[in-house]
């Protein structure tokens, strides 16, 4: 007999259950709370702005990848982006199966580098990168701080 | 701090900040399962005990007789060969005057625990345990000892099923 013989389900034995209780608070940051801030108290996106290397960067960062300078400055981004990319999900974040496929997009601004990852709010068959988009955001009363503060983002018709 | 920085950056957070919300934050509870299995010897170990008898593992190569059991031998580097039942009398190898309790606080009455090797396993196996029936001055290396088994309804196939080993009394084997 080898250890290949033998089972490798330990269940079969006498055994133990449990939960592993490893809760986490992740805080977002000094440049992540200017962003969660904006968004949840005045409804706007934020950028953090290193005026040397004249980028913009969202998620606003606290330091200039490209200078390394600490970046103190913030400007709005604008309202309308564009979609990068975008996937479907058929499963949501724990693996269940979802009734209907959730669309989901990588949208970047004019000028700014980086971009935000969020729902798309149109049907699978309408998504497609190069679409114009603006966020719809939350009202002001059902806003946490959180990303999802951001509904989504929907289409602009031009 | 160094001669070209004076502060580090950010903002340091009491508990308080974080419990009261009074920064933006992301809680998450993983679901983080696990199932912790005593394996095949030990499984037949604490399945025995339930049944008042203490078994082992048969060697046949190094003709030992392994207690606690284990389905490999750590000598020979090969799988043991066979069950074997041992006596639930022994003799105490090592033991301690113990004024923590298995919580670590401090008691007033010390407890007796120790090593004892059993009788039909190889000479210097056995196990831990409680002792009981003899007072700190009585216990002593080499004493002769049994164990003290639960009521068989009492018994949960757990090593506490022996409640503690006492000094052998005469005439008993």
């Amino acid at each position: 007999m080898t250890f290949l013989d033998r089972t490798t389900d330990g269940r079969k034995f006498r055994h133990w259950e449990g939960n592993v209780e490893a809760d986490y608070i992740y805080t977002s940051g000094v440049a992540g709370e200017r962003f969660f801030v904006a968004l949840r108290d005045e409804g706007r996106m934020l950028a953090s702005r290193c005026t040397a290397c004249h980028l913009d960067y969202l998620p606003p960062r606290m330091f200039c990848e490209d200078c390394f300078a600490e970046l103190t400055e913030y400007v709005e981004v604008p309202k309308a982006g564009r979609v990068a990319a975008t996937t479907a999900a058929y499963v949501d974040r724990t693996g269940a199966k979802l009734s209907h496929p959730q669309v989901w997009a990588f949208v970047t601004f004019n000028g700014i580098r980086g971009g935000l990852v969020h729902r798309l709010l149109v049907p699978p068959n309408q998504a497609r990168a190069g679409l114009a988009v603006r966020a719809r955001i939350r009202p002001r009363e059902a806003r946490t701080g959180t990303i999802a503060d951001i509904e989504g983002f929907e289409p602009v018709r031009s | 701090m160094t001669a070209r920085i004076s502060r580090w950056p950010g903002i340091e957070l009491s508990a308080a900040d974080l419990y009261e919300r009074k920064v933006t934050q992301t809680r998450f509870r993983p679901d983080a399962k696990y199932a912790w299995s005593a394996g095949e010897a030990m499984s037949r170990f604490l399945a025995e005990l339930q049944n008042g008898r203490l078994i082992a593992r048969s060697c046949h190569k190094c003709k030992r007789i392994l207690f606690p059991p284990r389905m490999f031998c750590e000598e020979c580097f090969r799988p043991t060969d066979e069950w074997t039942f041992i006596h639930d009398t022994g003799t105490i190898e090592t033991f301690s005057i113990s004024y923590l309790d298995t919580d670590a606080k401090r008691i007033a009455e010390p407890i007796l625990v120790g090593v004892v090797s059993l009788d039909g396993a190889t000479p210097k196996m056995g196990m831990m345990h409680f002792f009981g029936e003899m007072t700190k001055e009585e216990i002593r290396i080499g004493m002769r000892v049994k164990a003290e088994w639960k009521p068989p309804l009492d018994r949960q196939g757990s090593v506490l099923d022996i409640r503690y080993f006492r000094p052998l009394r005469e005439g008993e084997r």
